[in-house]
């Protein structure tokens, strides 16, 4: 066993000299800098396209808001038009609907499960 | 931690760390440099990670023999097998250059854990405790798997001398 184990320590495999090792490392790790710089921007973009929409949804509810307490509708001559359609619409077609929202429901539930999952693992 | 901080670890590693996984990798250099660079790769990503609590150089080992592993498990074993061993060129008929196809193909015959706590002893030198830390097993059975290494070692290099 004694020889064994010389045999190992003194034949231990050789790494060839490859100058250009470093250099690869260096280029992949730039790559990866890059990629990361991208995903940033994105998400920054990402933010503030929140932030617009956001303000931009208080703007209009509130001038939503203002104009409905300016110009205030008869709630009984719009209830025979759009409204009445909209209600046997929904009173016919109710039990689809929430077939529907449920399948969303699941498909969200799902896709979420599977997106929370750590892609590297070390 | 920084780039260039990085990559002066990395320049102090290299060559151990290849020549780890040129032993997982039977030989094939090409492999090895390849896996390298990937565990290199995760490495510097998962940098922020890195506390400090164990060496630099066990964690490095650590995301290596990771990607050793999930590469195993992406292709058929008998990619990095006896096979890939066998097919080593036999550049020079010298006694060191068959000693190494020996060695090689002896150690394509392991078990990975086995082949790694070898590897990591005898070629690295590093102790129980570190080996333990990269492969993720207890100490006790680090032991058993050099004490199993070694004899399948014996076996099988002496099939070959035979």
């Amino acid at each position: 066993m004694e020889q064994l184990e010389d045999f190992l320590r003194n034949n231990k495999p050789v790494v060839k000299d490859d100058p250009t090792f470093l250099l690869k490392t260096r280029q992949r790790m730039e790559a990866v800098e890059g990629i990361k710089a991208e995903v940033d921007r994105q998400r920054s973009h990402g933010c503030k396209a929140l932030i617009v929409a956001l303000i931009a949804g208080l703007a209009v509810g509130s001038a939503a808001t203002a104009i409905a307490y300016l110009y205030p509708v008869d709630a009984n001559s719009v209830g025979e038009g759009l409204l009445d359609s909209v209600r046997a619409f929904l009173t016919t077609w109710k039990q689809y609907l929430i077939y529907f929202v449920a399948a969303l429901a699941i498909a969200l539930g799902l896709v979420l499960t599977r997106s929370s999952k750590n892609p590297i693992r070390l | 931690m920084t780039e260039e901080r990085f990559i002066s670890q990395v320049r102090e590693q290299q060559e151990p760390l290849r020549r780890f996984l040129l032993a997982l990798c039977n030989g094939d250099d090409a492999l090895a440099d390849d896996l390298a660079q990937d565990a290199l790769v995760r490495a510097y990503v998962a940098s922020g990670s890195f506390l400090g609590l164990s060496k630099f150089s066990t964690w490095l080992f650590r995301i290596a023999y990771n990607c050793y592993i999930d590469y195993c498990r992406k292709n058929k074993p008998e990619k990095t097998g006896v096979e890939e061993a066998q097919a080593l060129p036999a550049q020079e008929t010298s006694d060191a250059s068959f000693r190494y196809q020996q060695l090689y193909q002896a150690l394509a015959k392991l078990p990975e854990k086995e082949k790694a706590a070898i590897s990591l002893f005898y070629f690295e030198e590093l102790s129980i405790k570190e080996i333990s830390a990269i492969l993720n097993i207890p100490q006790g059975t680090i032991k058993y798997h050099l004490s199993t290494g070694r004899q399948h070692l014996k076996q099988h290099l002496q099939t070959w001398n035979s």
